[in-house]
């Protein structure tokens, strides 16, 4: 078994409010997608708040960054055999969400 | 935390307009706008950490508790409303068990004093229903459009203009005194009945019936005719009228979804205690010398309840009940009815002249139920090319699946009649 990160990504444009009604309809889905995989998916994947901060060559700036189209809203952990596995699990992911799926390189 | 468990249903929707109803209450209606989005917010924290979290032993307090905070920290960043900030941060102070009993205390009768406060005589006519069925049912735009058969532009403008009034106003919101009460209860019934029948004929979405906002408008009415200023006929009427309709829900939709009609309905299946509650109402509304609408739809319904077969259907006392709500409630919608009880009054083709009758600026535009009509009474009829076209025309106006599919179901039966294609008809 291998280790994989999902990267959700989001959107920075405005986007139309969802009714409370289309919200828990979401809710339900994302319920249903960690059930379904309940096995697979590792402890620990949280949400992401918009602002961050970027370190680069020591300097500090605000992030995410200023130009980005989307910015990553949340991740989670997923146990799966090989890339095959893990794209079958992120496919009956909830939509909404770009993801960008990375294999643990095993250093830790 | 506890095992991670679905929520009910149509929860978010509940809760959402009952912490707009309490917060309300502690930061006052000119901060709606404020609230609204405070609680939207919070329903947004909720999605995001209890779909990978699961669902916290108390979800309601979890809501109350992250929109009141987010309150608070809106109110700081605008420093001025010190007083409303003192309370909430006592508020805050005091969390725990106490605040659990107070917000559940709270809850019976503060969306219906919310309720009152929408249906405020400042607040044009024309807003009163958009802004209610926003705050207490948090409905978007889209929605609302749909519900007041208008465009989502003029929703946002008739929300507007109603929170502009409030705010204007400071209306304060506590409980109105009784003449004010009775003076807004003819509104406060629209908004409850259209909170009712957009849960009978849903008009977008994957599912045709959305019982919970029928539900929602009984318990409103329930709790109106427990009221003191709302135990009137009128109030009775609307809550036979409910009763009746809630009664027949089950047998209105089939297993699989679709849309059956009345004619084709399992009796067997309709709520008989919903009846007799219907019954109960419908006889004391009976009082008075004033005949609202709501008499009259209660009369209807109560003759398609009363009948124990479609066959044994009393069309004639309906045709006369539509024609005195045509005379006393002028609607296109009603036009629409007694042409289908004269179609089976007196033939199809006595509906089709009804409605051909109705001047074009009655017609409703962007309501797909008038071409549906029309489609059934052409197909009677035995002219499938004009109730291809009208079905058609019905599709094209229709975004609810389950009507669409009914549509496309009928359309089909068009093609396939006799192996005689609609399309060879003159047109």
């Amino acid at each position: 078994m291998a280790k994989f990160l999902f990267i959700y990504r989001e959107s920075t444009e405005p986007q139309a409010q969802p009714s409370p009604e289309e919200m828990q309809a979401l809710q339900a889905a994302w319920y249903a997608w960690m059930q379904k995989f309940a096995s697979a998916i590792v402890p620990g994947g949280d949400g992401l708040k918009p602002a961050g901060r970027v370190v680069k060559a020591g300097v500090v700036s605000d992030g995410p960054y200023i130009e980005a189209k989307e910015v990553i809203v949340s991740f989670t952990i997923v146990q799966a055999n090989d890339y095959d596995e893990a794209v079958a699990i992120a496919r009956e992911c909830p939509p909404g969400h770009t993801i960008e799926i990375r294999e643990y390189a095993g250093y830790a | 935390m506890s095992e991670p468990r679905p929520l009910v249903e149509h929860f978010f929707r509940h809760e959402f307009g009952r912490i707009v109803a309490v917060l309300t209450r502690s930061l006052g209606v000119r901060r709606l706008e404020l609230v609204e989005d405070v609680v939207q917010a919070a329903l947004a924290q909720a999605l995001e950490t209890w779909s990978r979290r699961g669902v916290p032993e108390d979800p309601a307090g979890w809501l109350y508790r992250t929109a009141r905070n987010l309150a608070i920290d809106a109110l700081r960043r605008e420093r001025i409303h010190v007083q409303v900030l003192s309370r909430l941060a006592d508020e805050a102070e005091r969390e725990g068990p106490q605040l659990q009993t107070h917000f559940a205390d709270e809850i019976g009768d503060e969306p219906l004093r919310l309720l009152f406060v929408c249906c405020h005589e400042a607040v044009p006519v024309e807003s009163r229903v958009a802004i209610a069925l926003r705050t207490l049912c948090g409905f978007s735009t889209a929605e609302i459009a749909r519900a007041l058969l208008t465009t989502e532009a003029n929703v946002q403008k008739r929300i507007e203009r109603a929170r502009n009034r409030l705010c204007d106003l400071d209306v304060d919101f506590d409980t109105p005194a009784a003449p004010q009460l009775s003076s807004r209860l003819e509104t406060v019934l629209v908004v409850v009945y259209l909170l009712f029948s957009q849960g009978c004929y849903v008009t977008h979405g994957d599912k045709p019936i959305r019982r919970d906002l029928c539900d929602e408008g009984r318990r409103l009415g329930r709790m109106l005719a427990a009221h003191p200023v709302g135990d009137i006929p009128a109030v009775h009427a609307l809550l036979a009228l409910m009763c009746f309709h809630m009664a027949r829900l089950n047998a209105r939709v089939a297993l699989d979804g679709a849309i059956v009609l009345l004619e084709e309905q399992d009796r067997s299946t309709w709520n008989w205690s919903d009846v007799r509650e219907g019954m109960d109402w419908l006889a004391r509304s009976a009082s008075g010398d004033g005949l609202t609408r709501y008499h009259v739809e209660a009369g209807i319904a109560w003759e398609h309840c009363r009948a124990t077969s479609f066959a044994q259907t009393d069309w004639r006392r309906i045709a006369e009940l539509y024609d005195t709500l045509e005379r006393i409630a002028p609607s296109p919608l009603h036009s629409l009815n007694r042409a289908v009880a004269e179609a089976y009054l007196h033939g199809p083709q006595s509906g089709l002249e009804r409605l051909a009758a109705v001047p074009p600026e009655n017609v409703p535009a962007n309501y797909p139920g008038w071409y549906t009509v029309i489609g059934e009474l052409h197909f009677r009829l035995g002219q499938n090319a004009a109730a291809k076209r009208a079905w058609q025309e019905a599709l094209e106006l229709t975004t609810a699946q389950a009507d669409q599919d009914f549509l496309c179901r009928r359309i089909a039966l068009c093609q396939s009649d006799n192996g005689r294609p609609a399309d060879e008809s003159p047109r």
